[in-house]
């Protein structure tokens, strides 16, 4: 996922402009030109001048604007990938109402099986590892790792 | 004495040991596994920590990055894999070794080394840092302002990548650390009107985001399978080490202080320390042509002057609460966490937390050769563990970690999106160092800023006034002009190769 430097620079310099804009709007010291909005007008003023400096420096570059790297090619690469965020999404949305102990095996289990390709072997990794992290976080750190369906079974 | 006795008391409690030494096995598993670093190791650590005192916070911390970097000298010397990036600057060097049929020569060489190194390293901590505390006290709010922009250049002085890249990676850190409560008035800033933010931005997660998640999605996209390593005998281990050291003694002496200088400096670690040692040993050596033929004495300056610079490091971290390198930044994270901010009033104050970080070590540095010889026994069961069950169960981890810590699901959130554009920005070339360097910062930075603006009453002279500062000042200013001049020499030179190729 290589972009070129011009891609980059135009974000920080738009970046950068948002925050000088909000930067504005803050209240300064009574009698003093200070205020909460003097350091980060600063780093924007910085922020702004190196990403110009990206811009300038892809654009005479003419590199290509996007260089997806050889071993991220590959729909296989991708869908793997894609599953780093998925679970991470996957846990919060569905962590609350159905419950760490029954969520994460099945999670951790079709994630095992799409990196190791071996289901039944994934299925019990993911017992054994949520069983493990369970006991480490809930049980003896005293995390409180949401119960979801289970709540009402337990209680 | 007392203090001393006191402070290896406090340390060798039971339950302070067992932390340790748990903390010790699980920093030579991350070690000497490729793919997982210490700093991403620790990352791992700090959820955990945060349920300790400060004590086994601090002394889990140092125990699993001590091991872990020796740890990483393991999979290089069997494998031609280093497992941490500082011990990438001898991996082929010890490789060749074990072609030779010396691999128990190299891996005991690394061991004793790395405690050499280590316990050099934590000799000048212990004796710098106290007295460059005791001269900081007098410093007001101009010298920590210069001190802390001064260490924040350095990182980007050291970062490989372009100068600009490094600054915007700055940027980003210290805009993250603007957001909450401002320092001056207390006004709330960039929350977007979410209460979860007002306290700003959470440690933990964004460093398990930084460190772990981009590795993560590095692993599951390119899953490799490590070959099978060759068996070890642990006798060979121990007998031939002493002489081969013993042959190299100035290398070890001069790349352990060199080491701990490197370590010290901010945004420098064990990985450069480890590169520059090997590069000078090969220059001041009898016999360079032997470098690079299996030759031990380039790895018995560099892995002593990685584990020496891990020491070094926490001498400007706890000194000024400035980080030496990218751990120490998460061990001021887990200090402020625990409400000690780190500075040279913690010498004065805490007299007894500072000569237990000094026992730690020692102690941490001492156990690394019994637990060693244990990991490089055990190494061939724990290398062959699959990469691709590995990571899967690290990203659970690591979402169960960003949540325990305030136990709330925006942490998670907050883990995920930095996870995704540091992956971006690391792809781009940008060094996550000074990003992490100016999270821990920022708040130091604002806070003496505006303190001495407003004192100056915007006079920017004054900035110079005192000598220290003055001096401070001028030395940060110096690298800047260094910076600026390297980034237009390096645009210039570009240019010209571009129009001779044409």
């Amino acid at each position: 996922m290589r972009m070129n430097d011009a891609v980059t620079g135009g974000v920080f310099v738009l970046l950068s402009a948002l925050i000088l804009f909000a930067a504005r709007g803050f209240p300064t010291l009574p009698d003093q030109p200070y205020g909460p909005g003097t350091f980060p007008t600063i780093i924007a003023a910085v922020m702004m001048v190196c990403g110009l400096a990206l811009i300038w420096s892809g654009v005479r570059s003419h590199a290509p604007l996007l260089v997806v790297a050889d071993w991220m090619r590959g729909s296989a690469t991708f869908h793997r990938m894609a599953w780093v965020p998925g679970f991470v999404i996957a846990y919060t949305y569905l962590s609350k109402p159905i419950g760490f102990p029954l969520l994460v095996p099945v999670l951790l289990g079709a994630f095992l099986t799409v990196t190791t390709g071996r289901p039944l072997r994934a299925a019990i990794i993911a017992l054994l590892g949520t069983a493990a992290l369970w006991l480490l976080f809930a049980y003896l750190l005293r995390v409180p790792l949401p119960l979801g369906l289970l709540t009402e079974v337990i209680y | 004495m007392d203090a001393v006795l006191t402070a290896f008391g406090e340390v060798l409690q039971p339950q302070v040991f067992f932390i340790i030494v748990a903390a010790s096995a699980y920093g030579l598993m991350i070690g000497s596994i490729p793919g997982l670093t210490a700093t991403m190791g620790t990352a791992l650590l700090v959820p955990i920590t945060f349920f300790l005192d400060p004590i086994p916070a601090i002394g889990a911390i140092v125990a699993a990055t001590t091991m872990a970097i020796f740890a990483g000298d393991i999979p290089g010397a069997l494998l031609r894999i280093p497992g941490t990036p500082a011990s990438a600057a001898y991996t082929d060097e010890s490789y060749r070794m074990r072609e030779k049929g010396q691999v128990e020569l190299a891996l005991g060489v690394n061991m004793l080394c790395s405690t050499i190194g280590g316990l050099v390293g934590v000799a000048v901590l212990i004796l710098a840092a106290p007295q460059i505390a005791a001269v900081s006290l007098g410093f007001s709010s101009y010298e920590y302002f210069w001190l802390a922009l001064l260490g924040l250049s350095c990182a980007i002085f050291v970062s490989s990548s372009s100068p600009v890249k490094g600054v915007l990676s700055l940027c980003i850190g210290l805009m993250l650390s603007t957001i909450g409560i401002d320092v001056v008035m207390g006004v709330k800033r960039f929350t977007f009107g979410d209460t979860e933010l007002i306290g700003g931005v959470s440690i933990i997660p964004v460093l398990i985001g930084m460190f772990a998640i981009t590795e993560i999605l590095r692993k599951v996209a390119r899953p490799s399978r490590l070959p099978a390593p060759p068996p070890v005998r642990l006798g060979a281990m121990v007998s031939g080490v002493g002489s081969t050291i013993w042959r190299f003694k100035g290398g070890v002496v001069r790349s352990s202080l060199l080491g701990s200088v490197i370590g010290a400096l901010p945004g420098a670690g064990a990985d450069i320390a480890a590169w520059i040692a090997y590069a000078l040993s090969k220059k001041f050596s009898r016999s360079p042509e032997k470098f690079g033929t299996g030759y031990p004495e380039g790895i018995v300056s560099a892995s002593s002057a990685n584990n020496a610079a891990l020491s070094g490091a926490y001498v400007p971290s706890l000194v000024f609460g400035i980080p030496g390198d990218t751990i120490t930044a998460i061990l001021i994270g887990v200090l402020l966490m625990k409400g000690i901010t780190p500075g040279p009033m913690v010498f004065v104050m805490d007299t007894g937390l500072v000569n237990a970080i000094f026992a730690v070590f020692i102690i941490a540095n001492l156990l690394m050769l019994p637990l060693g010889l244990a990991a490089v026994y055990g190494s061939r069961r724990l290398l062959s563990i699959p990469q691709d069950v590995l990571f899967p169960i690290i990203l659970l981890f690591c979402v169960i970690g960003a949540f325990a810590a305030n136990n709330t699901l925006f942490d998670v959130w907050v883990m995920l999106v930095v996870g995704l554009i540091a992956f971006v920005l690391e792809e781009n070339d940008f060094p996550l160092a000074p990003m992490i360097l100016a999270l821990i910062l920022g708040q130091l930075v604002e806070e003496n800023f505006m303190k001495s603006i407003i004192k100056a009453d915007g006079q920017l002279t004054e900035f110079f006034a005192r000598p220290i500062g003055g001096t401070l000042g001028v030395l940060t200013l110096a690298i800047w002009a260094l910076l600026i001049g390297m980034s237009l020499y390096r645009a210039t030179r570009a240019r010209r190769a571009e129009t001779t190729g044409e």
